[in-house]
C-alpha cells in the first residue's frame, strides 16, 4: 500500500498537467456547441495544426541547437503565433464550412466538420510528411532549472509552466464571458441564437469570435503539449480530439466551467488509474466513468438541464 | 483398373525421375541461386544481398572454383510477390545443375516457397526471414544465417541478468503483436534465470505521455528498465520522461531505438548511456569483416546491414558443394546433408554459426549497443548461452 501512497503526488501533478491540456481543447468543443448545437470533429485538427505551428516557431528561432533570442520570449511567440493561426483555422472552417450550412439539418453540419477534420489532416501530411517532428526544448531552459522536487515529487520546468498558461488561460475566459459586453452577448447567443438577433447582437461576429477563441486555446494546448512532451505528428488530433471531447461531455456539453472540470477530473482519472490498476485500464476507467455520468446524470456534471425547445 | 495402372506408372516414372535426375557430375557445371524481390520497394536491400553473394561467388572463383569448375550465380527475382515467388522456385528446382539457394529474404515468399524446395530437396539458406513458423512445419531444407523473432527475447534476458547484472527488473511493453511476443520471451527468460522481482506493464504507442505509467515505474525501483515500443520517437519520449521523473534504472530499448536521429538526438541528452538491442552487427567493429567490407563498398557503394548475412550464408552453401564435391559428382541430398552439418562455422559476423536440427541458428545472434555521444557504440552478441 505505502507503495500506492508515494507515488500519489507526483501521479496528482501528472493528471493535472494532462488534465489542464484536456480543458483547454474541451472548452473549444464546448463552446461551438453551446452556441450552433454542433460538434465541431475538426477541433483535434486545430490543435494539432497550433503543436505544428509552435513547431514551426521554434525551429525558426533556432540556429545550432541554440535560440536566438530569450527563452521566455521565444515560448511566448510559439504560444501567440500558434494561437493565432489555430484561430484562423478555426475562423475559416467556420466561414467555409459551417456558416453555408448553419440552417441546414445539424447532421450535415456534422459531416461538414468531419470532412474538414480529413482534409486539414491530409493537408498536413501532405505538406509536412508522416515522421514525427521533435521539439527541441534543452536550449529553452538551463539544465540545472529543468527539473525541481518537493519531497520526492519531481516537478519539471515544463509541467509547471503548463498548468500555470492553462490555468491563466482560463481565468482570462472566465473574466471574459463573466465581466465584459462580448461575453453578455456570448452568453445571450448560447441561450438562444434567434432572440439574441432580435435584441440587436450581431449573431455572425459571436459566432466568429466563439470559433477564434475556442481553436486559439486549442492551439495554445497543441504547443503547450509540444513544449512538454516534445513531438508532435499528423495524426495527434485524433487522439486529443477525442480525449477533449469526452472532457467535454463529462463535464456537461455547451458548459465551459463543465470543460475544464471534465478536462481536469478525465486527466486524474486516467493517472490514477494507472496506479491502481495495469496501465492496460486507464482509458477503461476513463470510460466507465463517463457512462456512468451520463447514466446518472446525462446533462453532464455541471451541464444545466435545458428543457427541449419546441 | 487401366486408369489405376496409368496413374501408378505415372507416379512410379515421377519417383525415379526426381530420385535420378539430381546427381550429376562435377565438370557438368555448378549453379547456385539467389531468390529475392530485386525490383520493387525492396530492390535496395535485396540487391546488397545478391550483390554480396556474388563477392563470396567472385572469391571461390578466384581460387579456381570448386573442382576446376566455375560456379555460376543466378537471380531469381520475385519482385516481393508470392506468386512470383513460386515461379522462381520452380525455375530453380528444374534447373538439374542447380544445388543450393541463398533466399528467399521475406518471410511470405519463404512460407509460399517452402514445399517447392523443400520436395526437391534444394538447399535454401535465408539471411533475413525471421518468422518463426518458417521453421516449425518439419522441412529439412530451410536454414537461416538470421535470428528468429523469437530468439531475441531470451537472449534480452540473459543481457539483462549477465552483462546488465539487474535484481529488479521492469518490462514496459506497447500491446502490439510484436512487442508483447518480445515482452513474453524475455519475461519467461528472466523467471528461467532466477529472476523474479519484475514488474510489467502495457504502453499504447504513440501516446506521447508515458509519466503515469514511469511513475508506477520509479516506485518500483528496478535495476533495469526494459521499454518495448515499436518506433524511435516513442523510445526518445519513454527516456527522456524516466530521466525527468528521476528514474536511476539502466535504460534497455528496442531494435527500433537504433535511429540516432529520432532517439539519441530526439531526447536531448536523456539516452546517454541508455543501451539498445538489434538483430544486425555493426559490420565495421568485425575484424574479420574488414576484407568484405572493402570490397563491397569499392564495387557497390555503401553498406546498409542485409548483404553480411549474405555474404555469410553463401560461404557456407559453397563449402557444403565443395565437400558433396569430393568424390567427383554432388547431388542435392549430399549438399543438404553437409549443410545442416554446419556447426562452429567462423566467418565474418562475429561469432560462430551452428544450425539446430530444425535449421535455425543455434542460439539466434543478438546484438547490444550503448548511446555514447551521438552513436550507438556496440557492446556484445548474444548467442543463447
Amino acid at each position: 500500500m505505502e507503495l500506492y501512497w508515494q507515488q500519489l503526488p507526483q501521479q496528482l501533478v501528472n493528471g493535472l498537467t494532462l488534465g489542464g491540456v484536456y480543458a483547454l481543447i474541451a472548452i473549444g468543443y464546448t463552446m461551438v456547441y453551446g452556441i450552433l448545437g454542433m460538434l465541431n470533429f475538426a477541433h483535434g485538427e486545430v490543435y494539432m495544426i497550433g503543436g505544428f505551428t509552435g513547431w514551426w516557431v521554434l525551429h525558426l528561432l533556432t540556429r545550432n541547437n541554440e535560440i536566438l533570442m530569450n527563452a521566455a520570449l521565444v515560448i511566448a511567440l510559439m504560444l501567440i503565433i500558434a494561437m493565432g493561426v489555430s484561430g484562423l483555422v478555426g475562423i475559416m472552417a467556420e466561414r467555409l464550412a459551417y456558416r453555408p450550412l448553419r440552417n441546414a439539418p445539424r447532421m450535415n453540419l456534422l459531416l461538414s466538420a468531419l470532412g474538414v477534420s480529413i482534409f486539414l489532416q491530409n493537408l498536413i501530411l501532405t505538406y509536412q510528411g508522416a515522421k514525427v517532428r521533435t521539439f527541441h526544448i534543452a536550449s529553452l531552459i538551463p539544465e540545472s532549472f529543468r527539473v525541481f522536487h518537493i519531497g520526492s515529487t519531481v516537478f519539471s520546468f515544463m509541467r509547471t509552466l503548463v498548468i500555470a498558461v492553462t490555468f491563466l488561460l482560463m481565468a482570462l475566459l472566465t473574466i471574459l464571458i463573466k465581466k465584459t459586453k462580448v461575453g453578455k452577448a456570448m452568453r445571450a447567443t448560447a441561450q438562444d441564437i434567434e432572440a439574441a438577433a432580435f435584441m440587436g447582437v450581431d449573431v455572425d461576429r459571436i459566432v466568429v469570435l466563439v470559433f477564434l477563441i475556442g481553436s486559439a486555446l486549442g492551439g495554445a494546448a497543441g504547443t503547450l503539449v509540444g513544449l512538454l512532451f516534445t513531438q508532435v505528428d499528423y495524426y495527434v488530433g485524433f487522439q486529443a480530439g477525442l480525449k477533449g471531447f469526452t472532457a467535454a461531455v463529462l463535464g456537461g456539453i455547451g458548459s465551459i466551467y463543465g470543460a475544464m472540470l471534465g478536462g481536469i477530473l478525465l486527466g486524474l482519472t486516467e493517472s490514477l488509474a494507472v496506479t491502481f490498476l495495469p496501465a492496460a485500464y486507464k482509458d477503461v476507467v476513463a470510460f466507465v466513468i463517463l457512462i456512468t455520468v451520463l447514466i446518472v446524470r446525462p446533462w453532464g456534471l455541471v451541464g444545466e438541464r435545458i428543457p427541449e425547445k419546441v | 483398373m487401366k486408369k489405376t495402372i496409368h496413374v501408378s506408372l505415372f507416379l512410379a516414372a515421377v519417383v525415379c525421375l526426381s530420385g535420378l535426375a539430381h546427381s550429376a557430375p562435377v565438370s557438368k557445371g555448378i549453379h547456385v541461386g539467389n531468390a529475392g524481390a530485386f525490383t520493387g520497394d525492396a530492390a535496395a536491400p535485396c540487391n546488397e544481398i545478391f550483390n554480396s553473394a556474388q563477392i563470396a561467388v567472385d572469391e571461390w572463383n578466384a581460387r579456381g572454383g570448386i573442382q576446376g569448375v566455375k560456379i555460376e550465380h543466378v537471380m531469381g527475382d520475385d519482385a516481393m510477390d508470392p506468386a512470383q515467388g513460386v515461379n522462381v522456385a520452380h525455375k530453380f528446382v528444374a534447373d538439374d545443375l542447380m544445388y543450393g539457394v541463398v533466399g528467399p529474404p521475406m518471410s511470405h515468399i519463404a512460407q509460399a516457397t517452402l514445399k517447392i524446395y523443400g520436395s526437391a530437396d534444394l538447399v535454401t539458406i535465408t539471411t533475413a526471414a525471421s518468422k518463426p513458423e518458417l521453421t516449425e512445419q518439419g522441412y529439412k531444407h530451410f536454414f537461416r544465417v538470421n535470428a528468429r523473432n523469437d530468439a531475441h527475447g531470451w537472449n534480452s534476458a540473459l543481457f539483462i541478468k549477465n552483462y546488465l547484472k539487474a535484481k529488479r527488473v521492469a518490462v514496459l511493453n506497447e500491446k502490439v503483436a510484436y512487442c508483447e511476443n518480445m515482452s513474453k520471451e524475455t519475461l519467461a527468460g528472466l523467471e528461467k534465470l532466477g529472476i523474479t522481482d519484475i514488474m510489467q506493464e502495457t504502453i499504447v504507442g504513440g501516446a506521447k505521455d508515458y509519466s503515469p505509467v514511469l511513475t508506477k515505474v520509479k516506485a518500483f525501483k528496478p535495476d533495469v528498465l526494459f521499454f518495448i515500443a515499436t518506433t524511435a520517437p516513442d523510445q526518445a519520449i519513454g527516456v527522456r520522461q524516466a530521466k525527468e521523473l528521476g528514474i536511476d534504472a539502466v535504460f534497455f530499448g528496442t531494435e527500433g531505438a537504433r535511429d540516432k536521429k529520432d532517439f539519441i538526438e530526439a531526447s536531448e541528452g536523456a539516452a546517454q548511456g541508455a543501451y539498445v538491442y538489434h538483430f544486425a552487427p555493426d559490420i565495421y567493429s568485425i575484424p574479420e569483416a574488414a576484407d568484405y567490407v572493402r570490397k563491397y563498398e569499392n564495387q557497390y557503394g555503401v553498406l546498409s546491414g542485409f548483404g553480411p548475412p549474405a555474404y555469410e550464408a553463401m560461404n557456407i552453401l559453397l563449402s557444403a558443394i565443395d565437400k558433396a564435391a569430393q568424390d567427383g559428382d554432388i547431388s542435392r541430398k549430399e549438399v543438404l546433408q553437409y549443410v545442416s552439418q554446419t556447426h562452429g562455422y567462423q566467418g565474418i559476423l562475429g561469432f560462430p554459426i551452428t544450425f539446430d536440427p530444425k535449421g535455425d541458428l543455434a542460439g539466434g545472434a543478438t546484438y547490444f549497443f550503448q548511446v555514447e555521444g551521438q552513436d550507438f557504440k556496440p557492446i556484445t552478441v548474444m548467442t543463447g548461452q
